[in-house]
């Protein structure tokens, strides 16, 4: 079981079990829709019966408002999230909120009015909480306007709660439901003149009511893109060349052509070739026995070690590094410190894993093209097919519907609705559904960059670090998606985490002399964020090399950090709340042992405890404790399930691997890529701890402190013996 | 991004002091006053046409014409293609004179991320013209802000 503790709020003290009884008695008590939009021909989105009061805001004769939300919904709760800052300004009836999600070309053709579409980045609310508690207040606004109008009664007297609209003095009262039409016809307020409520006063917002999306869930009826249907439609298995930068050469359809159901063999790029039949089954088993000849190219000489190798020289070179942080004099402090410590970590290559892989469905003719697809940025998704038809993006469409994992994978890569529109051209007018196996999808995945970071530390007689140089040695996310994001050849974002400016990703210790620097080493395997991005890497390398300087120095690891961290009171007060309910200073159980760890991502201050026991060489992770500051919290059951999410995901990252042999990935599926099963799960405890003077991330921000706090206790539990190589099988050591 | 967004990120303020982790837009009068010194810009005559998203910047297409008789009296003399976002801001320049027909360019530029596209234009009464276009650049949108 797990347990939620709020700071600063004593409300959304709820437990899983709680959650989930509560969640199905909602869900069989009260009608709530999910409203969204099928293929249409038209770029007008429907107002459900309603008025549309504003862009976001929806109101029907029956009361109920229907409130549209651009972000994508994969599990994190964005959509619940952003509809109650919505409501919490609108005032309406939360028992009466549904939601309707919109098409990129729906966007377009009302000039953006939503704004970003692209979800990633814990970006979901504190991109977007100004602009739609505006719509949401706006809208508000409206509404009493026309009670104001009909009434003939000052705006100011004008009263509401739950979409009931009252004139005190004169005792009127009627409600949002009557007043929409009228109110639709209104000019929208100046955004200027709009004061949006202070969390203090907050009803709906910063606590946990049940998510929109649980029934369909629960019941069975939410449809994936997976599920798309329709008539006529072809399925399609790919394989892309298994060495990346390979090429396909030729393939023999006539060996599977006489095979039942199958209607096409077809090249579908330089690299990879596709089977259609009318069964995905029956594609996918003639695929595996199509003959095909493959140029791999000179990468099929690349491996594991051949990368490593490659690391290893970044982490020493002169050649192709930056220093982000150089102040004082790093070498001088390290070689006058009375003690010095050093370390080289490396974390590996490592899948997304979402449990709907890849897959696109895709409708091409000579004018129109649509894609029903899982994507993060549906814009990104259409934009997409736009270049690969050809065809002018207002006659392109792509539909989205809620995803079945994201992680990152499916956010500006969109290799996936490329291949199906490639396909699909080919057969104008047939709809194309393609799948990834597995196997395809584990791959030809955009991996997380692989990496290695040397770090020396001196230390004073007092046992204080004076002197710290960490070196980030590993492939970088930008050289391969966005080289501009590249500024005079400095990729800042490999340093995730060892930022110097506040508000995004920042250092919270402050060292005397301090240099940070990144050798760009690039291997042939594409990569792309996955959740969480750089600071995973980054948190472990730093927070599991700052044991062992505490180790060194002969200091308890928290009292170590604390005394880094004082300059930075929003680390330190994250670190102390984990400290404090993890009972750091209280003695443990015979055999069990405890590991800390803080770090900074996405605007968010995190920090974790575990608790492990080792016997022989397999780890329990028993118990963690993670503690986050991210401002607002605007749905605290929601960002305890990211929370868990984040266990689950951290410890992924210690166990499985994405290697390389022969120029391509080895583990094709869960038997070889383990992912963290129930069994595996530790107790969790969150602390949530918003301050309410800043709105940062909750997606991500919390994984990255996972690995490091239970790498930190397996040290402890194995006598200060660090794991420096991951994944733990590297070791010898195995989760159970 | 709205304009206020913009701004702050010019300033490095975007994101409670943002990082300068990435190239920030430039303010459209830093990046105009280079080629129009302190005179007036005034919309018209200019049309770009891009789309609104890209689904990366490598190379994206784009159109712009100017209206004009193309006469010894009444021509365009110049057309620059500006980016708020590239590392190098002009990204083309073009010359014309009166024995050019029309001012139709069509080709395809590199965008370093989302950004606003200029089209500049000077006629030979030496008034400056112009159109923008916003283009999103939806392969990095994942990466681009955080």
């Amino acid at each position: 079981m797990t347990t939620t503790s709020m700071k600063n709020q004593n409300n959304g003290s709820l437990t899983r079990r709680q959650f989930v009884v509560s969640s199905a008695m909602a869900s069989g008590g009260l009608a709530l829709g999910f409203h969204f939009p099928a293929a249409a021909q038209s770029n007008e989105l429907s107002n459900l019966g309603g008025n549309e009061i504003n862009a976001w805001v929806v109101v029907r004769p029956d009361d109920s408002c229907v409130i549209r939300i651009a972000r994508a919904e994969m599990g994190q709760g964005t959509h619940t999230g952003l509809a109650q800052l919505v409501v919490e300004e609108l005032e309406c009836d939360w028992a009466k909120v549904s939601l309707q999600t919109f098409t990129p070309g729906q966007n377009l053709a009302r000039k953006r009015i939503w704004r970003n579409m692209s979800t990633g980045g814990s970006r979901g609310i504190r991109e977007s909480h100004e602009y739609v508690r505006q719509g949401g207040a706006a809208a508000r606004i409206m509404l009493l306007q026309a009670a104001a109008a009909e009434w003939k009664v000052p705006f100011s007297e004008i009263t509401v709660e739950k979409g009931v609209v009252t004139h005190a003095a004169s005792g009127q009262t009627t409600s949002y439901g009557k007043l929409a039409s009228q109110a639709s016809k209104l000019t929208a307020p100046d955004p200027k003149s709009i004061t949006l409520k202070h969390p203090k006063d907050w009803k709906i917002s910063g606590k946990s009511p049940r998510r929109l999306d649980t029934a369909p869930k629960v019941n069975g009826s939410l449809k994936y893109a997976i599920d798309t249907v329709l008539p006529g439609m072809q399925y399609a298995a790919i394989k892309a060349c298994p060495v990346f930068g390979g090429k396909l050469v030729s393939f023999d359809a006539s060996k599977i052509s006489s095979r039942r159901g199958i209607k096409a063999v077809v090249r579908v790029d330089d690299q990879s070739v596709a089977v259609l039949a009318d069964s995905f089954w029956r594609a996918k088993s003639a695929l595996e026995v199509l003959p095909i000849n493959w140029d791999f190219g000179a990468n099929a000489k690349e491996s594991s070690a051949t990368i490593a190798e490659r690391l290893r020289e970044g982490l020493t070179s002169t050649n192709n590094v930056f220093a982000d942080i150089d102040q004082g004099n790093v070498t001088e402090a390290i070689q006058g410190a009375s003690k010095k410590v050093e370390a080289v970590y490396g974390t590996q290559f490592v899948s997304h894993a979402c449990m709907e892989p890849m897959n696109c469905t895709a409708r091409v003719t000579a004018d129109r093209a649509e894609v029903w697809v899982p994507s993060q940025n549906a814009e990104a998704s259409l934009a997409a097919l736009a270049a690969v038809t050809g065809l002018p993006l207002e006659k392109c469409e792509a539909y989205n519907p809620t995803l079945g994992g994201g992680f990152g994978r499916r956010g500006g890569t969109q290799d996936y609705v490329r291949q199906a529109a490639l396909i699909a051209k080919q057969f104008p007018g047939t709809p194309i559904k393609l799948i990834w196996t597995r196997e395809e999808d584990m791959t030809q995945d955009y991996f997380r960059p692989i990496g290695q970071c040397r770090l020396v530390a001196g230390i004073d007689a007092k046992g204080e670090m004076v002197g710290l140089h960490l070196r980030v040695s590993g492939q970088s996310i930008n050289a391969y998606v966005s080289p501009h994001n590249i500024v005079d050849g400095k990729d800042r974002r490999q340093l995730q985490g060892y930022w110097k400016e506040p508000g995004e990703s920042q250092l919270g210790y402050t060292i005397p002399n301090l240099k940070i620097e990144y050798a760009m080493r690039n291997t042939h395997v594409p990569v792309g964020p996955w959740r969480g991005v750089n600071t995973n890497q980054n948190a472990i390398y730093l927070e599991c090399f700052i044991d062992e300087v505490a180790k060194a120095a002969d200091k308890d690891p928290l009292t170590f950090r604390r005394n880094l961290i004082k300059n930075h009171p929003k680390h330190l007060d994250v670190l102390d709340a984990v400290a404090d309910k993890g009972g750091w200073d209280k003695p443990l159980a015979p055999g069990m042992f405890r590991g800390i760890a803080q770090f900074m991502g996405y605007g968010s201050y995190t920090a974790a405890i575990a608790e492990v026991s080792i016997k022989g060489n397999d780890v329990k992770v028993h118990r963690l404790i993670l503690a986050t500051n991210c401002g607002h919290a605007v749905n605290p059951v929601q960002i305890a399930s990211q929370i868990e999410g984040s266990v689950a995901y951290g410890m992924d990252s210690l166990q499985s691997e994405s290697s390389v042999k022969d120029g391509r990935i080895v583990e094709k599926n869960f038997d070889t890529y383990p992912i963290a099963r129930l069994y595996q799960m530790p107790k969790i405890e969150s602390v949530i701890a918003p301050t309410y003077d800043f709105w940062g991330g909750v997606g991500e921000p919390t994984i990255c402190v996972v690995a490091p706090a239970i790498l930190n206790a397996i040290a402890a539990a194995r006598g200060g013996k660090p794991v420096r190589m991951l994944p733990l099988k590297t070791e010898g050591l195995k989760l159970v | 991004m709205n304009l206020r967004r913009r701004f702050l990120w010019a300033l490095g303020l975007g994101w409670g002091a943002t990082p300068a982790l990435f190239a920030q837009h430039v303010l459209q009068e830093q990046l105009l006053q280079p080629y129009v010194g302190v005179n007036a810009v005034q919309k018209g005559r200019v049309k770009l046409e891009i789309a609104r998203l890209a689904d990366n910047g490598f190379n994206v297409p784009l159109k712009v014409s100017v209206a004009s008789p193309m006469t010894a009296q009444d021509h365009v003399r110049r057309l620059l293609l500006l980016s708020n976002r590239n590392p190098r801001s002009l990204m083309a320049g073009f010359e014309f004179g009166p024995s050019s027909d029309q001012v139709l360019i069509s080709t395809r530029v590199r965008l370093g991320g989302s950004q606003t596209v200029y089209a500049l234009a000077q006629t030979s009464d030496g008034l400056w013209w112009l159109d923008t276009a916003e283009v999103e650049v939806t392969e990095s949108a994942c990466l681009d802000q955080t």
